[in-house]
């Protein structure tokens, strides 16, 4: 409701303009009546004050055009009244010239300055009122208990102050989707019926058409405004930056107007405005309209920052749920599993052979709790690391004891030279190992039974690096990275067997504790499992371990 | 003696009694069961059973609890069953006084062996500190008056942290030590510089006596626990 963007449409101003032309033309009649019952005591200065004051009275109450016409007429009665010789607009004296002309000008010029002062003092008026308006929706916007009952809002004061039949506020997802948040006005198809009363003309109403909707969709994506005209045709923005002016288009002869909201260089959404009639929108209203969408993409922005945490705290709670059964399943299934093994080692002593199956799908079962209750701490964060100084080579005997049940069919080849002095790592012992065995399971899982499994390390400056080496299937090319994700199974290898978690989780215990998991082919076929730790020195033994050997 | 061939097992859980008792009474006479800690005890206290396998979910008391109330008057071997218990509270089990402990589930000839293990161990006069007791390992002699090791004959020269490392964990053969326990008895206190330095130290004991150091069958490492020297089953 800004009175500027009012007076134009107010059907009393050219009354009230005519009636005010006559009053100030009245009294200057009236002053130079009264001027010529007393002009034989009068000097020119005396009458060019009166005429001056007139002038800027009518400057002052009715604008520059009026101040300027009183001037002009001012001049022509002070030149025919007052200038000898009288009742005639000759001038015989020249300096009255330069009295005439200096009155003119000096009522021009004030009738203009006058005129600019007031309209400054109009727009700063109105500048103000936007604030206060802007300030007010904005502590609103802030205030309000949800963040769509602030878009409403939003929507409403957009729809009264530009006095539109409807608007809308569109909110983007993740997936480029947009979703109607609020709105203000009536639904479109009682506004087709209001629009085609009063415009029967209108062929194309201005409900959200299956193109409309597409539009909505498109300006959230690219972040360009557009408009929709009353002939149907459609406009686009230019890709500007915004926020210096989100309405970049000529919105003359358009019927709807789509603006994107943008928070931090990103389409949030998009606001949307209808009208029945054919829009128009002056400078400041498509500057409040500007502002308003900005107040808009802080609504929609706080609306999806809301979902997120939501989001997060469902995500939280499920996650802890997850965790605690999974602890508690673990234990539970141990009991069981338990039992289990020991019937069967039993029937196998009576003579089953069979039943060693059951031990080892026992064992195999159990394994698959421990690793998903490992993923589970992994994931939850309840993850703790206690890097020590520790040995390679007792890693490497704690790895091959652990892993022996699943080496059965394989023969590991050490590569460790134990003349050399001893390889030291500063590293967590137990995920460490659980890394290893891991990667040596998965050498044996995925190479045929028979083949050599190559286990080395090597140091290179800060790092140790242990290879373990398989000539094994290898991994489908595409798929590197893929065999790290939890549940990865090769393409076209359905028949083995596991859950497919040990390689993610020998990538995930690696990184906990700074160090890394990666793969590559190895020459000749298989593959290289390469696991690198932080390498260690130790300087203060109390005596040199590998110097006192005697035979 | 009688009592020697009693043995004690204390879990709430019927079915693991019974997987336990069937695995032991193969090789002994009888075999007690407990349904809580408190039973436990009194069982123990009565009838002063020659090994005890304890449960660590007991629902009346902490399996930690039981295990300080029996090393209160009693020396019996204590095994630990436990399900999803970690490093940490298994080796704080062994420093108050457990012999061993075994993860469910677990396998029947690991478990006997076990227990039959710590049986003969706790059967053995406790002499092995002082006299001309010898441990014979392999190929490897460790004379514990002389203070001196030989591997195939031939001497074998330990540092004094060396020896003392290796004296520790052969005397206390078949039983975990924490890491805890053995910087203390080496070291002669809990914590300290050379606290970091232990696993070290044990990785060169075993260049000098085992056969194969990445393989090694003298000197066992339990993860996250300690160390566990293997007198040969």
């Amino acid at each position: 409701m800004t009175p500027r963007a009012e007076r134009p449409r107010d059907a009393d101003a050219p009354v009230r303009e005519v009636s005010s032309w006559f009053l100030w033309l009245g009294a200057l009649a009236v002053v130079t009546a009264g001027l010529l019952a007393v002009r034989p005591h009068l000097d020119k200065a005396h009458v060019a004050l009166a005429y001056l004051l007139l002038v800027l009275g009518a400057g002052a109450r009715s604008g520059r055009r009026l101040g300027i016409a009183v001037s002009v007429v001012s001049f022509f009665c002070f030149n025919f009244f007052f200038v000898p010789p009288h009742h005639t607009l000759v001038v015989a004296a020249p300096l009255d010239w330069l009295v005439l002309a200096a009155f003119l000008a000096t009522g021009v010029i004030a009738a203009q300055l006058l005129a600019r002062a007031q309209s400054e003092a109009r727009a700063a008026r109105e500048r103000a009122d936007e604030v206060d308006r802007l300030a007010a929706l904005g502590a609103e916007a802030l205030n309000a208990g949800r963040a769509e009952g602030a878009l409403t809002r939003i929507a409403e004061v957009v729809r009264a102050t530009l006095r539109v039949t409807r608007c809308e506020v569109f909110v983007r997802d993740g997936h480029d989707a947009v979703t109607l948040v609020a709105e203000a006005g009536p639904p479109p198809s009682e506004a087709r019926t209001a629009a085609a009363g009063t415009t029967p003309d209108t062929q194309a109403p201005f409900a959200l058409s299956m193109g409309g909707a597409r539009l909505v969709e498109w300006v959230a994506v690219s972040g360009r405004s557009a408009l929709e005209r009353m002939d149907g045709g459609v406009r686009v923005g230019a890709a500007t930056e915004y926020p210096n002016d989100p309405l970049d288009l000529d919105v003359t002869g358009a019927q709807t107007i789509l603006i994107p909201l943008r928070v931090r260089d990103r389409t949030v959404g998009v606001l949307r405005i209808a009208h029945s009639k054919a829009l128009t929108l002056d400078r400041p209203q498509s500057r409040f309209l500007a502002a308003l969408a900005y107040y808009a993409a802080l609504g929609v922005e706080r609306l999806r920052l809301v979902a997120e945490a939501e989001h997060a705290h469902a995500l939280r709670e499920a996650d802890e749920l997850k965790n605690a059964l999974l602890a508690s399943v673990s234990h539970d299934l141990r009991t069981p599993l338990t039992t289990i093994k020991a019937l069967a080692h039993d029937l196998r002593m009576d003579g089953h052979e069979r039943a060693a199956t059951i031990e080892e799908e026992a064992d195999r079962l159990n394994r698959f709790v421990a690793d998903l209750l490992d993923l589970s701490r992994l994931n939850g964060g309840a993850f703790t690391v206690t890097p020590e100084l520790n040995a390679v080579e007792d890693l490497f005997g704690a790895a091959l004891q652990r892993a022996s049940g699943l080496l059965r069919e394989h023969e590991v080849s050490v590569a460790l030279d134990t003349a050399e002095p001893l390889l030291l790592g500063r590293f967590d012992f137990v995920h460490s190992l659980r890394v290893l065995v891991n990667l040596l399971e998965n050498a044996a899982k995925y190479s045929p039974g028979g083949s050599v499994i190559e286990l080395s390390v090597e140091r290179e400056g800060d790092v140790l690096r242990i290879v373990v080496a398989d000539r094994g299937f290898g991994v489908p090319a595409g798929e590197e990275d893929r065999i790290f994700e939890p549940f990865y199974r090769p393409s076209g290898r359905p028949d083995t067997s596991g859950a497919g978690l040990g390689l993610s989780i020998a990538r995930r215990m690696a990184e906990a504790q700074g160090g890394t998991v990666t793969y590559e082919p190895r020459e000749g076929g298989g593959s290289r499992f390469m696991l690198q730790l932080a390498a260690a020195d130790v300087s203060t033994l109390d005596s040199p371990p590998s110097s006192t050997e005697s035979l | 003696m009688p009592r020697s061939s009693t043995l004690l097992v204390i879990d709430d859980e019927p079915q693991i009694r019974r997987v336990v008792r069937h695995a032991l009474e193969a090789d002994h006479a009888r075999v007690l069961e407990a349904a809580s800690g408190r039973e436990g005890l009194d069982l123990a206290a009565a009838e002063r059973p020659a090994l005890i396998v304890l449960d660590l979910g007991l629902p009346d008391m902490s399996g930690a609890d039981v295990c300080r109330d029996i090393r209160g008057w009693s020396t019996v071997p204590i095994v630990v069953l436990s399900a999803r218990h970690s490093d940490e509270e298994k080796a704080a089990l062994l420093d108050l006084g457990a012999d061993d402990y075994v993860t469910k589930p677990f396998s029947t000839l690991e478990f006997q062996a076990r227990v039959r293990s710590h049986l003969r161990r706790a059967l053995l006069p406790a002499t092995s500190a002082g006299g001309e007791v010898r441990i014979h390992v392999g190929d490897v002699v460790i004379d514990l008056a002389k203070r001196s090791v030989t591997r195939e004959g031939a001497f074998v020269h330990l540092t004094p942290i060396e020896w003392e490392l290796l004296r520790v964990l052969a005397t206390n053969a078949g039983r975990t030590m924490t890491h805890t326990q053995l910087f203390s008895r080496v070291w002669d206190r809990p914590h300290g510089d050379a606290q970091q330095n232990l696993r070290v130290h044990v990785a060169s004991v075993r260049r000098k006596l085992e056969r194969d150091p990445v393989r090694p069958s003298i000197i066992i490492t339990e993860p996250g626990v300690g160390y566990r020297f293997e007198s040969g089953r």
